[in-house]
């Protein structure tokens, strides 16, 4: 199974998704990445991640998307 | 519609449809800035149904119109009896990869929006850096703040304003100040300007322009090479353009953008077309 940082690296190759960053205010991620993202981690972990969900503040690093995805019963 | 008064209204009610979501479709990404100055100029009307949230911005003369809804049949429902939208110029942008705006664009076009133009998206990524100062390059520096006028009357006379979401005064004061354009100059007369924004590792070009009368003097040229060279932070830079002008498509790719897949479909009302 791909990794969270995997599939980021994926949708946005030029950037290093490293834990210091936020994805957010750094502008590695913008709303259509989120929506790429939300895609992206819903089809690999088998989830839905309802629409309240997708706000920046859930995606702003790894531990956040992760913590995300926790919260649907993944272990990522 | 209300005025807004903060910007936790915004989010809030966005987050109160999305609560109840089955197919969240939105045109509204708004950025807590923006939305600011929106909101202290008094610019933002907003409204809040079952399901729905609606949001006007003034803009000179017309309205930008954004929505966000659980689904596209909810839209299709409470948009129809939005009033403003009959009785006011509006634009209204969707912004996406284009096979997954079918539904909105149907919606819209039912009740009275039509096709006014489309923009696609540009991207580069950061490649060797080009020299900040040629020795017969023009000269180009941060604008001031009394450029400011003149800048806003550049762009207004250069741009169509229903396209382009044009800055008012007090953004281009505020990117002045945030150092976010650049120019040349001949004598006293601004010859060309690159405003951008950047935001950490993505950098955005809004408008890149040479007045008519200064055109073949390598001011364009410059102002980009100029940008690139300030910006060695970047990794990823980003542009919208007018998807049929293929002048300046080609000015860009020479440039290393090619197209990402976004495009942004911009539609108008019967009242912006009489």
């Amino acid at each position: 199974m791909k990794s969270v940082a995997d599939i980021l690296k994926e949708i946005r190759p030029e950037f290093d998704f490293t834990p210091n960053n936020d994805f957010i205010a750094d502008g590695m991620l913008d709303s259509f990445d989120v929506v790429t993202l939300v895609a992206a981690l819903d089809k690999s972990f088998g989830v839905s991640i309802d629409g309240v969900d997708i706000v920046p503040e859930n995606f702003r690093s790894l531990q956040t998307i992760e913590a995300l995805l926790r919260k649907y019963g993944v272990r990522p | 519609m209300s005025p807004v008064g903060h910007v936790n209204q915004v989010l809030d009610a966005i987050q109160k449809v999305k609560a109840v979501a089955s197919a969240f479709c939105t045109n509204f990404f708004p950025v807590e800035r923006k939305l600011q100055g929106w909101i202290e100029h008094g610019e933002l009307l907003c409204e809040l149904r079952q399901g729905s949230a609606f949001f006007l911005r003034k803009d000179r003369d017309f309205w930008h119109f954004y929505f966000c809804a659980a689904s596209a049949a909810l839209l299709r429902r409470e948009v129809a009896s939005l009033s403003s939208l009959k009785t006011e110029p509006v634009v209204v942008d969707l912004v996406g990869n284009e096979a997954a705006l079918g539904d909105l664009l149907a919606v819209l076009k039912s009740e009275g929006f039509q096709h006014y133009t489309q923009f696609c998206r540009l991207a580069r990524t950061r490649q060797p850096s080009a020299q900040l100062h040629g020795a017969d390059q023009p000269r180009v520096v941060h604008a001031e703040r009394a450029d400011c006028q003149s800048i806003l009357d550049l762009l207004c006379s250069s741009f169509d304003r229903y396209a382009e979401q044009l800055p008012m005064l007090y953004e281009i004061e505020s990117a002045v100040e945030s150092r976010q354009i650049l120019v040349t100059r001949c004598a006293e007369a601004l010859g060309g300007l690159l405003f951008f924004e950047t935001q950490g590792f993505t950098s955005t070009i809004r408008y890149w322009l040479v007045a008519e009368q200064f055109r073949a003097l390598r001011y364009g040229s410059a102002l980009m090479r100029h940008y690139f060279a300030a910006q060695s932070a970047v990794r990823r830079f980003i542009l919208w353009v007018i998807a049929d002008n293929a002048n300046a498509i080609k000015k860009y790719q020479h440039y290393g953008y090619t197209p990402d897949g976004l495009v942004d479909c911009v539609l108008t009302n019967e009242r912006v077309r009489l």
